[in-house]
């Protein structure tokens, strides 16, 4: 284990976050969408985080044990909001039904609003742990000057 | 057998490998600060080291197992960190138990700390380069 694997946690937790906020940014933006490819209206989508031992090759796995107290975090499954969709009356919208009412999707601004600022501190957070690993790597090659 | 490098650079050495060690565990506690059900790990090798330090003049007790305190010449190289899960911490409600402020705290104690060694060590070889060139000459 050396000191570029802190870099590679710290780089898959960027990258977890940046896709957090952008599912973030989907929701978002499509607060009002009524059409979707699949039918129906939008519905909230939210990532699922997973922490993986960090390990760099199948070699490595065979000559020692995984290294399970260092762990990368890995976005694998992207989940689908299961709530009903907020109806709205709305009589001369295309999309209203037989009653005039419209499906809306069930996402709440504030929610939304209050996930992308922990998403973006949390990034901070691991662009600040990639800075320290990066100083300390660049100090190593201070040695013996 | 006299050693180029004396006893002090070599334990400068070792905590400098445990850092980086330690960097590496804050590091993953930091990526899974929203990781769900992720168990805040901490490691602790100082009380190991100091000990390795004692150990190193001993004679060389040949351990069974890697658990054992390493002893003999050497033995400073051999010190093992102790990592474990944090269990002085507070349950979120996803089962999180990073804290987001006292890895940041540890990552920049961390940091100085490593820096420190760094340092020292080069002063250790400042010294011995001045010797090795005879004074500066």
């Amino acid at each position: 284990m050396d000191i570029l694997t802190g870099m590679r946690v710290s780089s898959s937790g960027m990258a977890a976050q940046r896709m957090r906020l952008n599912t973030i940014a989907s929701n978002i933006a499509n607060v009002n969408t009524t059409r979707t490819p699949e039918g129906g209206p939008y519905r909230r989508k939210d990532v699922v985080f997973e922490a993986m031992p960090e390990a760099k090759s199948f070699g490595e796995i065979l000559i020692n044990q995984p290294q399970k107290d260092v762990a990368r975090v890995q976005v694998t499954d992207v989940a689908v909001d299961r709530k009903a969709p907020l109806m709205k009356y709305e009589p001369d919208h295309p999309d209203a039904d037989e009653n005039g009412y419209v499906a809306y999707p069930n996402i709440n601004m504030m929610e939304e609003m209050a996930n992308m600022i922990q998403a973006t501190r949390a990034y901070e957070a691991n662009v600040s742990a990639m800075n320290a690993t990066k100083d300390m790597a660049m100090t190593s090659l201070e040695l013996g000057r | 057998m006299a050693d180029l490098f004396d006893k002090t650079t070599r334990a400068l050495g070792a905590s400098v490998n445990l850092r980086q060690t330690r960097n590496n565990v804050i590091s993953s506690n930091i990526a899974n600060a929203e990781t769900p059900g992720y168990q805040a790990k901490k490691m602790d090798f100082e009380n190991a080291l100091s000990r390795a330090l004692d150990f190193e003049d001993m004679g060389n007790l040949e351990g069974s197992k890697p658990e054992h305190y390493p002893t003999g010449p050497g033995a400073l190289s051999r010190v093992r960190a102790d990592i474990y899960e944090n269990p002085d911490v507070s349950v979120n409600n996803d089962g999180n138990t990073v804290d987001v402020e006292r890895e940041m705290t540890a990552l920049a104690e961390n940091s100085i700390m490593y820096k420190a060694a760094i340092q020292l060590i080069n002063k250790k070889m400042a010294a011995l380069k001045y010797a090795a060139t005879d004074g500066g000459r």
